[in-house]
């Protein structure tokens, strides 16, 4: 049926141009005679439904206007703006919402509004547009709020009886627009799909025009009670439900592409239309009536902000900027001033800032000037343990060389005293290390990691070590389950801890007596990714708990700098690694250090 | 210190065990070249354990000595000779000196102490003179012991031959006949290994001397 009548559609514009190219051909005085109007009307629910609606009436007006045929042009929202803009069409048939919104752009003028029919009254009502806000009937939703973010459909953001008029509500009620609207898909016209989309349950609510439901029920298309209006509130008497009050109908607008004199008669045509008429039942009216206001219209949008007179806010704050130049000058200053402001205090801040980093590196530089003298002072406390250390070398090379000297000086050849010299060779080589060794833990220097093997870390910190265990009868005992650990790490650093726990130890042990002899035990072994070095001793023991222990300037010895187990546990955290000391039965204490190793290649 | 008296042991010196005891090897090895260098006949021990065990400790010689060794340490060796009141003399050597072990182990008998690195020349004339002393108390030992082994006759006869008494002085003194007094003296004389009545003298006074000391 949507074919045929579409076809016969075409067919009438195919009539027309033919008409309108005899127009040009013909004779002027002949084309007075006959000419044609072009009328565009808003097709709200697609092309065919336009010329059914509406072909009645453009029949009736050139029934009743001599040589005048008049022309329908089905327009969306958008071509009809462009149409009204251009003047492609001589007069326009449009909902209110936007006869307002062209009304204020452009100079069209009312000549009638269409009168509803109004239940079985006979006098009708001009006032028929506003939304119906329909779920199915079996839906959750009571209530116009509980629907807010729900998934909704509308057809369209500017469509003034199936969006606007709603939104108006929703705003009048004080709920958040956005929020309410998050989830609102616009899926254009034609209105029907709206009802479909909401039938095949793809949304939960639409907004639609009014009646929009009970036409389509009428046709046959849906089932008018499988649906329900939330909020109906429509007057008595009105046949259709509606979610918010009524706007007035659709109007009928010359857009002054013609000359005035046509409008006259027209509006005199639509005016004697009767409501019995075929065109009136066509249009769903009762005819039509002089315009009737506009002003619900006006304000709605206006609340809305998107009345088309309102002019840009950015107009508006020009336009009083102009009428009070003192505020405005004022705010310029307040904003200079606070400018200013904000600069100084960005000045201020990127200074302290600066300072804050100065003193975070100074401190940084104390740190390891604080390390560099707890080294030196425990080469101090290891005096005499590194001059027997530096001493042993020195003496064996005297005694060579005099040796050497006493058996030249009698005469024996020089040549037999090479092994000697040799030996001699040897001891330089052996202090040499001894001073190297020194040398690298007193150096002042920046922390440097390195590939290095803890196993080879030990043995030298044992080599500055080993005399002052000798001296204090200390038996050390070996236990190491790797011939090499390689580590990521400061050997310095590392080498400073076990200097320090072990130094400690030797005192402890000092200070404690037991029946079987001092000792000290090493241990290392790996724990997964972790390397554990485990030093204990039968010593005295732990005299403080270790937070105590561990704090800075904390010391129990006559000369201690206080330093020792501070840096120990820096530099192990340094290495992401923990430091723990505990007591150990029966007596003594028991230091652990977790390090984790980037790999590990040493045979077992 | 060296008695004059004894130079003819003096050259014999050579062979007089010279013992270093030390726990470094190099040192040892080092120490043991150089006293070579300076003739001395020399024993190296690692450790104060091995050198109380191996060495003759009841003949003459010097000892050198580490003072801070691990098993036996310095002080307890020296202790150690004082108690078997071995003749042999004792030098220290240590890395650092430090006063109250000198003193202390000089308080001891020690004849010197060294600090490390030693110089050669003065250990080896500290040896020589150690060796020396070593060899005057080793006669002394043996006087002493030769005066113990002596009869009670003996004894009375050579505190009068001491005296100055000539042995008819001697025989009227004891109411013996000059004959018994004779034999009691060369039987005597022979016990204390002494060549002339100057020498015996010599060697009575010396166990005399010591013996009073002592006291």
């Amino acid at each position: 049926m949507g074919n045929r009548q579409q076809t016969s559609g075409y067919k009438h514009r195919f009539s027309v141009l033919i008409g309108l190219a005899c127009l040009l051909l013909s004779n002027p005085l002949f084309a007075q005679t006959q000419q044609t109007v072009d009328v565009g009307i808003l097709a709200t629910r697609g092309e065919a439904e336009a010329h059914h609606r509406w072909q009645p009436t453009m029949d009736w007006l050139s029934e009743q206007i001599p040589h005048t045929t008049f022309v329908l042009y089905p327009f969306t929202l958008n071509q009809m703006e462009k149409a009204v803009e251009n003047q492609t069409v001589d007069f326009v048939i449009t909902n209110p919402g936007q006869a307002v919104q062209l009304g204020r752009q452009f100079s069209l003028s009312w000549l009638a509004t269409l009168n509803r029919a109004n239940g079985n009254k006979q006098s009708g009502t001009t006032h028929a547009i506003g939304s119906a806000f329909i779920v199915r009937y079996d839906s959750l939703y009571q209530s116009i709020e509980s629907l807010s973010g729900q998934p909704l459909a509308a057809v369209n953001e500017h469509a003034f009886g199936g969006y606007l008029t709603m939104r108006f509500e929703i705003n009048q009620l004080g709920l958040n627009q956005s929020q309410y609207f998050s989830n609102t898909q616009f899926i254009g016209f034609p209105l029907d799909a709206l009802l479909y989309q909401l039938r095949d349950k793809h949304i939960e609510g639409a907004i639609v025009p009014v009646c929009l439901l009970e036409r389509m029920d009428k046709e046959g298309l849906i089932e008018k009670a499988r649906f329900r209006v939330i909020r109906n509130m429509a007057p008595p008497g009105f046949s259709c439900a509606t979610s918010t009050p009524l706007y007035p109908n659709w109007s009928f607008a010359n857009t002054g592409r013609k000359d005035d004199h046509l409008a006259k008669p027209i509006a005199r045509a639509l005016l004697s239309l009767p409501s019995s008429h075929p065109a009136s039942v066509a249009a769903n009216s009762l005819g039509w009536t002089s315009p009737v206001s506009q002003l619900s219209v006006d304000k709605l949008y206006q609340s809305l902000d998107i009345h088309p007179l309102q002019k840009p806010w950015w107009n508006e704050a020009i336009s009083w900027l102009k009428r009070n130049q003192q505020w405005g000058w004022m705010l310029f200053i307040l904003v200079i001033v606070l400018n200013g402001y904000h600069f100084l205090l960005e000045y201020r801040f990127s200074r302290s800032k600066r300072e804050l980093e100065n003193t975070l590196h100074s401190l940084k530089e104390k740190n390891t000037m604080l390390e560099h003298a707890q080294r030196v002072a425990i080469v101090g406390e290891l005096g005499s343990s590194l001059a027997h250390e530096i001493n042993q070398p020195l003496a064996a090379i005297r005694n060579y060389s005099q040796g050497g000297l006493l058996r030249l000086k009698k005469g024996q050849p020089a040549q037999d005293l090479v092994p000697v010299l040799e030996k001699i060779e040897l001891q330089v080589v052996r202090a040499d290390k001894i001073i190297q060794r020194l040398r690298a833990l007193i150096n002042k220097r920046a922390i440097a990691k390195s590939d290095c093997d803890i196993k080879s870390i030990i043995s030298d910190t044992l080599s500055l070590l080993d005399y002052d265990f000798k001296k204090k009868n200390i038996q050390l005992i070996q236990c190491h389950e790797k011939d090499k650990y390689l580590l990521w790490g400061d050997p310095v650093g590392l080498q400073q801890v076990l200097l320090n726990v072990l130094n400690n130890a030797a005192e402890a042990c000092l200070q404690g007596a037991v029946q079987e002899g001092h000792q000290i035990h090493i241990d290392t072994k790996m724990d997964g990714q972790n390397l554990i070095i485990i030093i204990r001793d039968n010593g005295v023991g732990l005299t403080a708990h270790y937070q105590t222990l561990s704090k800075v300037f904390f010391t129990t010895k006559e000369n201690g700098l206080g330093l020792g187990l501070a840096i120990c546990r820096d530099v192990v955290e340094d290495h992401n690694g923990s430091f723990l000391l505990e007591s150990s039965s029966p007596q003594g204490c028991q230091v652990t250090v977790s390090l984790p190793i980037k790999c590990d290649n040493g045979g077992s | 210190m060296a008695d004059l008296k004894f130079e003819g042991e003096i050259m014999s010196e050579m062979k007089v065990p010279v013992y270093v005891v030390d726990d470094d090897e190099s040192v040892r090895d080092s120490l043991a070249f150089m006293l070579e260098g300076h003739d001395f006949t020399v024993t190296a021990f690692e450790d104060g354990q091995h050198f109380i065990e191996q060495a003759d400790l009841s003949r003459p010689g010097c000892v050198v000595l580490d003072s801070r060794m691990p098993i036996l340490r310095g002080q307890e060796v020296q202790h150690c000779l004082n108690e078997q009141q071995s003749p042999l003399s004792v030098i220290f050597l240590t890395a650092h000196g430090d006063v109250p072990m000198a003193v202390n182990a000089l308080k001891l008998g020690a004849l010197d102490f060294f600090q490390k690195p030693v110089d050669g020349a003065l250990l080896a004339i500290a040896i020589h003179k150690a060796i020396a002393q070593s060899l005057i108390t080793y006669k002394q030992q043996t006087f002493k012991k030769s005066f113990a082994s002596l009869t009670e006759r003996e004894t009375e006869i050579l505190q009068l031959i001491v005296k100055g008494k000539r042995n008819q002085q001697i025989a009227d003194g004891l109411c013996v006949a000059v004959r018994t007094v004779e034999v009691h003296r060369a039987s005597l004389m022979k016990k204390c290994k002494a060549k002339t009545v100057a020498d015996l003298v010599m060697s009575y006074a010396k166990v005399k001397f010591k013996a009073h000391t002592n006291k």
